[in-house]
């Protein structure tokens, strides 16, 4: 198989896992036994009134027709409403908040700043603090170094986030009252004050993940130091330090890799709990609030943009790892 | 002095202590009125806050009425009964053709914050919005009581609703369907606010920047992050006798999560000096600013309130003999109830429908026994109408608190030989269960706040027969046509002292057939910091009213 067809077969499969999500998505909103157009309804409400209330979302029409028109709007945009009232929301279109006012494109877009910074800043923490200690304890294999690295990740790995997150902002937010909380500041307005309110929630959500690479790098390196070409180069006389990090940890760092591009986009899809501890209205606490208020709409497209996160990871990671390793577009 | 009685006095010393710290105290300010300036900041879990007065449900002293005023509106104020009083209107409404015609004339000079003058078309205008499903979701009661209303769909397809007439520029007429005692009150809600015709150009967000009537106008609105409100220079105190307009900005953070609000708030600093919590204070966190004396001071708990109950499902075979039912109100651990709720500061044991602090209540007991029930007078009652080894299920919300409440009831009823099953649901899902057509359960714990300080709230939804499905709130199923009869009186009747008599009367026939074991009414906890003053919560409904409350120098 060619490199293109390979790409054209991944990204075929990739736009099904899209359309299976959204028809799933549609599907369990439907299937729950609560009835939508009640929360829309007002109080009190009349049986005539929560009929006019469906209609106007839609709600009446049988599921396979609302998925239908969801996909038509994201092709050619959709109206919603009549004469003055109606509201407009173009293609790409994945729907409009009536709760929110808003279609749930740009509502996605509002919040994925936040989201992204919380993620990116988490990312690089957990990586390098994961790595670095990954490759220590592999390198001090049975002494204190890796004993004390491997107790920490068994706490980091075991305590939630939502304990860490609260433990955190009970201590460094209110009682040495030395980080803020509750408060996201954009970037482009200060890039100070964005990276000092993102602190906290950056340590929380990186805890866990840290834990997790530092164990897969340990593991890694211990069974690559092990490898023929490490004693090979050792052999040949090169540095310690080179045969480490050119050869051993290269190698080592390929799975740890794989999955950093998973981790990353699911959690650009989202980080829920974190985000609702730190009161950060992200992608994540949008998804959860909307679920709350029955918002459908926005329940769908955020799905939808964190399925499409995950799979376009999946993608660029299965890419990559054919330019690495030709055995994998090959045989695939 | 013996032991008994000093320990009587140290409680009563105590009592008086915790009053004089509690925020509840009136703080009405000193000779020179309330404090003019600052920014206040209110703390709200909420993801949204819109200003649209056609969505809203909200209060007349909370957010909406810091910027749209109505009809009417309520006066709140410490240690005195809630009143409707004129807001727009120079009256709270002239009833004629026996309660079915509702004539108001507006105030002259009144002005939006564009300048332009504010006229009865506006009112009308704004009004038939609510009816449009684009903008559904807010308090409808006026939906199903003016002539016309339950076909009536906005006026966005050019028609209007001819039950609401504007003869002139400040006269508002409204055609009822049938004699509502209470339609004072009704125009004190949202959808009783102006919106201009000309300014509804965008109906779907007009929430986010609409022409203000009250004291403040939105600035910024940015849901999920903060609303930002500035004042209004067209607002005149000198037509506004209710709202007071202390700060100069009001900020709402949004999307606040209440535990991390309230640490701010006990915490006392940076903007939270200047703030108060929407919701309500955390359980959790009540015991830790109860040994905080700083942020002891600052907690305003509210006298008891909203109606916790339970419902019994009147249509369900089991319940269906008022012996039964009678046997549950005794079979009750009531006090059990009580510290599932957090204890005393979760509210107080109650034994009638109607609220605490509305006016015209009277307090009774029908089932008279211990605060933990009385087990043997149960049990002789279910032997009575032969029903012994009785099995129930509870449905109720999947949380925590929901499911220890239910499992205080199940333990109560136990003791009487009462099997209860408890069905835990997740909250949206228990939410249709319980008012949908089908009832499909046999008992469930409800609470209940009315939506205006008027017994007509508290008794019409929960016990007349044509709010029983379909997404209301008789959740008893409680259907007798001589209580229909005594609601609907006590509903048209126009003399507001007549209309508290007959509602009296009707919580006292209802409870005769015990469709509900009243449980407790709710106390609600409050946090503000220090810079706040006029922070009161002492009476209905129980929640701050914003319209007062002003910052310190």
């Amino acid at each position: 198989m060619t490199g293109a067809s390979y790409v054209v077969k991944r990204l075929v499969a990739a736009v099904l896992v899209l359309l299976t999500i959204a028809a799933l998505t549609f599907l369990v909103f439907h299937l729950l036994p609560n009835d939508v157009s009640q929360a829309s309804c007002g109080k009190p409400c009349t049986a005539e009134r929560r009929e006019v209330v469906r209609h106007f979302l839609g709600y009446d029409q049988p599921v396979l027709v609302q998925l239908g028109e969801f996909l038509r709007g994201i092709v050619a945009g959709r109206s919603y409403g009549t004469a003055a009232a109606t509201v407009h929301c173009s293609a790409p279109c994945f729907g409009y908040s009536f709760r929110l006012n808003e279609p749930v494109t740009s509502l996605i877009g509002e919040r994925f700043g936040i989201t992204a910074s919380i993620a990116l800043g988490a990312a690089v923490i957990w990586s390098v603090v994961g790595v670095g200690t990954g490759v220590l304890a592999a390198l001090r294999r049975g002494t204190w170094v890796d004993r004390v690295a491997m107790g920490s990740t068994v706490v980091g790995v075991s305590t939630p986030t939502y304990l860490v997150g609260l433990v955190g902002i009970y201590v460094f937010g209110f009682k040495l009252n030395v980080l803020p909380v509750g408060t996201f500041v954009p970037f482009r307005e200060d890039p100070v004050g964005w990276a000092w309110h993102l602190v906290l929630p950056w340590v929380v959500l990186a805890v866990a993940s840290a834990a997790v690479y530092t164990r897969m790098t340990r593991s890694q390196m211990l069974d690559v130091l092990e490898e023929n070409y490490v004693r090979t180069a050792r052999a040949k006389g090169l540095s310690e330090r080179q045969v480490v990090l050119r050869h051993a940890l290269r190698n080592a760092l390929l799975p740890v890799v794989t999955l950093f591009g998973l981790d990353l986009g699911g959690l650009l899809g989202g980080a829920v709990i974190t985000e609702k501890i730190f009161s950060m209205q992200g992608v994540g606490a949008l998804l959860v609030d909307s679920v709350g208020n029955l918002d459908l709409p926005v329940v769908l497209g955020v799905t939808l943009f964190s399925a499409f996160l995950i799979v376009l990871a999946n993608l660029v990671v299965d890419l990559a790892y054919s330019r690495l390793d030709p055995r994998v577009s090959r045989s695939g | 002095m013996n032991r008994t009685l000093r320990a009587l006095v140290a409680t009563a010393a105590l009592a008086l202590t915790t009053t004089a710290c509690n925020a509840n105290s009136p703080q009405e300010s000193s000779s020179s009125g309330f404090h003019k300036g600052g920014t206040l900041t209110i703390y709200s879990s909420a993801d949204e806050q819109s200003f649209d007065p056609a969505k809203s449900q909200s209060l007349a002293i909370t957010s909406q009425g810091l910027v749209h005023r109505r009809l009417t509106t309520w006066d709140i104020r410490p240690g005195q009964e809630p009143r409707v009083v004129p807001d727009l209107a120079t009256d709270t409404g002239r009833a004629s053709d026996g309660g079915r015609t509702w004539t108001y004339t507006l105030k002259p000079g009144l002005k939006f914050s564009d300048g332009s003058p504010i006229t009865s078309a506006d009112i009308k205008y704004g009004l038939e919005r609510s009816f449009a499903p684009e903008l559904s979701g807010g308090l409808g009661y006026h939906k199903t009581l003016l002539v016309g209303g339950d076909k009536y769909t906005g006026p966005y397809d050019g028609k209007e609703l001819s039950s609401v007439e504007t003869p002139d520029d400040r006269t508002i007429v409204f055609k009822l369907g049938t004699a509502y005692g209470d339609w004072p009150w009704i125009a004190s809600m949202p959808a009783f606010a102006p919106v201009p015709k000309s300014a509804d150009t965008k109906p779907a967000t007009y929430g986010n920047d609409p022409v203000a009537s009250g004291p403040y106008e939105v600035k910024s609105s940015k849901p999920g992050t903060a609303v930002t409100l500035v004042r209004n220079p067209e607002w005149s105190r000198e037509t506004d006798e209710i709202r007071t307009g202390g700060p100069d900005t009001v900020v709402f953070k949004l999307s606040q999560e209440d535990t991390v609000a309230a640490q701010q708030l006990i915490a006392d600093s940076g903007d939270a000096k200047n703030a108060f919590g929407a919701g309500f204070v955390p359980p959790a966190q009540l015991k830790q600013i109860t040994s905080n004396p700083g942020a002891k001071a600052r907690l305003a708990l509210s006298k008891p309130g909203a109606l916790q109950y339970l419902a019994l499902n009147n249509r369900r075979p089991g319940l269906k003999d008022v012996r039964v039912r009678r046997a549950i109100e005794y079979a009750v651990d009531k006090r059990a109830f009580q510290l599932a709720t957090g204890g005393s500061q979760g509210g107080e044991i109650a034994s009638t429908l109607i609220t605490p602090g509305i006016p015209g209540r009277q307090d009774y007991d029908l089932y008279p026994a211990d605060e933990t029930g009385d087990v043997a007078k149960a049990k002789s009652l279910l032997a009575a109408a032969g029903a012994e080894n009785l099995q129930l299920t509870l449905v109720t919300a999947n949380d925590t608190g929901s499911v220890a409440k239910a499992e205080a009831i199940q333990q109560g009823l136990q003791r009487a030989g009462i099997t209860v099953k408890i069905e835990p649901k997740d909250v949206n899902v228990y939410y249709d269960a319980i008012t949908d057509d089908k009832g499909d359960y046999d008992l469930t714990v409800g609470s209940w706040q009315p939506d205006f300080p008027s017994a007509n709230g508290n008794i019409s939804p929960l016990f007349a027969s044509n709010q029983i499905g379909g997404g209301n709130f008789n959740l008893s199923r409680y259907s007798v046509p001589q209580v229909d009869a005594l609601i609907a009186r006590a509903t048209g009747e126009v003399d507001p002292s007549v209309a508290q008599r007959t509602w009296a009367q009707a919580d006292r026939r209802i409870m005769q057939d015990a469709p509900v074991v009243p449980l407790l009414y709710a106390r609600n906890a409050f946090l503000r910091g220090s810079g706040v003053q006029n922070f009161d919560v002492s009476g209905f409904p129980n929640y701050p009213n914003y319209l007062r409350v002003s910052i310190s120098k």
